[in-house]
């Protein structure tokens, strides 16, 4: 796959909710090993075009397509499946479950005994479960909450509930990774280790990874290249500088100067 | 000690069979589905070994071989589960409140065919089921193997990827369906098992009852395993079992705490004040324990103990 082909390919994408159009015609490729960034002010339709590509909201009309294939209106687990992983703004962990089983359900999709196997104890099961067991801690350990496996995810802290919310994201083994505002509520020092996080995941793990972020200098500095959305509108997109020196941007996001 | 069976045969063997009700209840539910089905699918069952039984084994003499009986069992499984897929698929689109009115308007429409059709006898039933075993408690020999059988799966079934799977879609179905997940497969699986498992408890039901008519399996019968499983508990699998047992045992012993010197009201109560009992425990349990008596703290906390001992 040359550089220049997309991995991710988002086609005049429109969602309506009622009378607002809250994506609005939006196109623009991610192209594989990237880290891309999504910006825009509140309610400019960030979540919403996540929400489209995760499957978790059909759009009103355009076209998805992943890796050559076309996702569009596809369930969230088939897409998931085809390797789309993703966190949420609003964290949604498994919260009664503990940190373990967080990270071991979602990778479900990479277990290969037979149910029946399974609840019998057969030698294939037992070797899975294992397996499951040890990619589980050592993503746990890669978040740095290996420690605390066996706790309940809901009685994690905001910052080790994000960081959680990646473990069990990068399970699933995506292509793609969608993270939804990763540094809310971050102190400065946390968000500059969660940048030289963010490209280590994409170097360790081959990833191509697509980001909503509000802090600007995060995104300035960790992004290959940015899209502009404002009131559900593609305005800008290109790397940092240009985008920076974009006049739209400028009036709309990053205020006049 | 042979007495004790005798008075209480049917009472113990009552008790097995409503734990496996409650677990049936359970199924669903750790998909975080409330489902109210499951009379429904007992009265199928029930059915099912009734028509079979004297319409169409005909036993003259002698005790009903229990191979018929089996056989009764495997034919209401696969009616339940296959009624299970046509009702489950469409109705668990639904969620909550508007998924356990649906399974109610369910059971609603077993009662009435029940009542209307040739076949089920209509209002007076079905007599005479032909019994395989000389005393109630002959019954154990069933009841007892397949609430071990469906305890352990159950059990089982709870720590591999299937019961993650629903526990997933219980905490957070939208995040499950984002983490790969196949959540209607997910639902419509939990509901479909605990239906297999009320329709084969109906069969066994019936050959106990002797007789079986409209009044088995109504929504009542469903708040009550409804009942058993909330009290036990609803986050682990002995929940429902001692729930099941011990609120099927519960009337009994009431029953023998009453006597000549008590005033004649609380003798009353003690008899059939059930639904009052009922009621209050689910108010009390849901209000001071909202996963029930049993929870996986509680069972943690045994193992711990018990560890702790053997050192």
């Amino acid at each position: 796959m040359s550089n220049d082909h997309p991995l991710l390919s988002i086609r005049s994408i429109t969602r309506r909710f009622g009378g607002l159009v809250a994506v609005d015609g939006v196109s623009f490729d991610v192209r594989p090993g990237e880290i891309f960034g999504l910006i825009g002010p509140n309610g400019a339709g960030k979540t919403t075009l996540f929400n489209v590509i995760t499957g978790l909201i059909p759009p009103s009309s355009g076209e998805l397509t992943f890796a050559d294939v076309a996702i569009t209106r596809r369930a969230p687990f088939r897409i998931a499946r085809r390797g789309i992983g993703r966190t949420f703004q609003n964290i949604r962990l498994f919260s009664d479950l503990s940190a373990l089983e967080n990270v071991q359900i979602a990778q479900h999709i990479h277990e290969r005994s037979s149910t029946l196997a399974q609840v019998l104890g057969l030698p294939s099961a037992r070797r899975d479960d294992r397996r499951t067991r040890a990619r589980a801690m050592e993503l746990l350990e890669l978040v740095g909450l290996a420690g605390r496996a066996s706790e309940i995810a809901g009685n994690f802290a905001y910052g080790d509930q994000r960081r959680l919310e990646i473990a069990r994201a990068l399970a699933l083994e995506p292509q793609l990774l969608l993270l939804d505002e990763p540094a809310a509520g971050m102190n400065s020092s946390e968000k500059h280790e969660l940048s030289a996080f963010i490209r280590q995941l994409r170097d360790q793990f081959d990833l191509t990874v697509l980001l909503i972020e509000h802090h600007v200098p995060l995104v300035m500095g960790l992004c290959d290249r940015i899209a502009v959305l404002e009131f559900g509108k593609l305005i800008a997109l290109g790397d940092p500088a240009s985008v920076r020196n974009d006049p739209a941007v400028i009036q709309a996001y990053l205020g006049d100067e | 000690m042979s007495d004790f069976f005798n008075t209480y045969g049917s009472l113990i063997v009552f008790m097995v069979l409503n734990a496996l009700l409650a677990l049936s209840l359970y199924l669903p539910l750790m998909a975080g589905q409330l489902s109210l089905a499951s009379p429904g699918f007992f009265a199928l069952g029930g059915y099912i070994a009734a028509i079979m039984s004297t319409k169409v084994f005909h036993v003259e003499a002698g005790a009903y071989p229990l191979g018929y009986v089996l056989i009764e069992m495997l034919l209401a499984a696969l009616a339940s589960g296959v009624l299970a897929l046509i009702v489950g698929i469409p109705s668990l689109r639904l969620r909550g409140i508007y998924l356990a009115l649906a399974t109610i308007a369910f059971i609603e429409i077993v009662r009435v065919l029940s009542l209307t059709l040739e076949i089920t006898g209509g209002a007076v039933g079905i007599f005479g089921i032909p019994q395989p075993f000389g005393t109630p408690l002959g019954y154990l020999w069933l009841a007892l193997p397949l609430l071990i059988v469906a305890a352990l799966a159950i059990w089982r079934l709870e720590r591999v990827r299937v019961g993650r799977a629903f526990n997933a879609i219980r905490a957070d179905e939208l995040a499950a369906g984002a983490m790969g997940i196949n959540t209607t497969y997910h639902k419509v699986l939990a509901f479909t098992l605990g239906a297999i498992l009320a329709g084969i408890v109906g069969v066994v039901y019936a050959h106990v009852l002797n007789t079986w008519n409209a009044r088995q399996g109504t929504f009542e019968a469903g708040v009550a395993y409804l009942t058993y499983v909330l009290i036990g508990g609803s986050r682990t699998v002995v929940g429902p079992i001692v729930g099941g047992l011990a609120l099927t045992a519960l009337p009994e012993v009431l029953r023998s705490l009453g006597g000549e010197s008590l005033p004649t009201w609380l003798n009353n109560f003690l008899n059939s004040g059930q639904s009052i009992i009922y009621g209050t425990l689910i108010v009390l349990s849901t209000t001071f324990f909202p996963q029930g008596l049993i929870t996986p703290r509680l069972l943690r906390f045994w193992r711990r103990t018990r560890a702790s001992n053997d050192q």
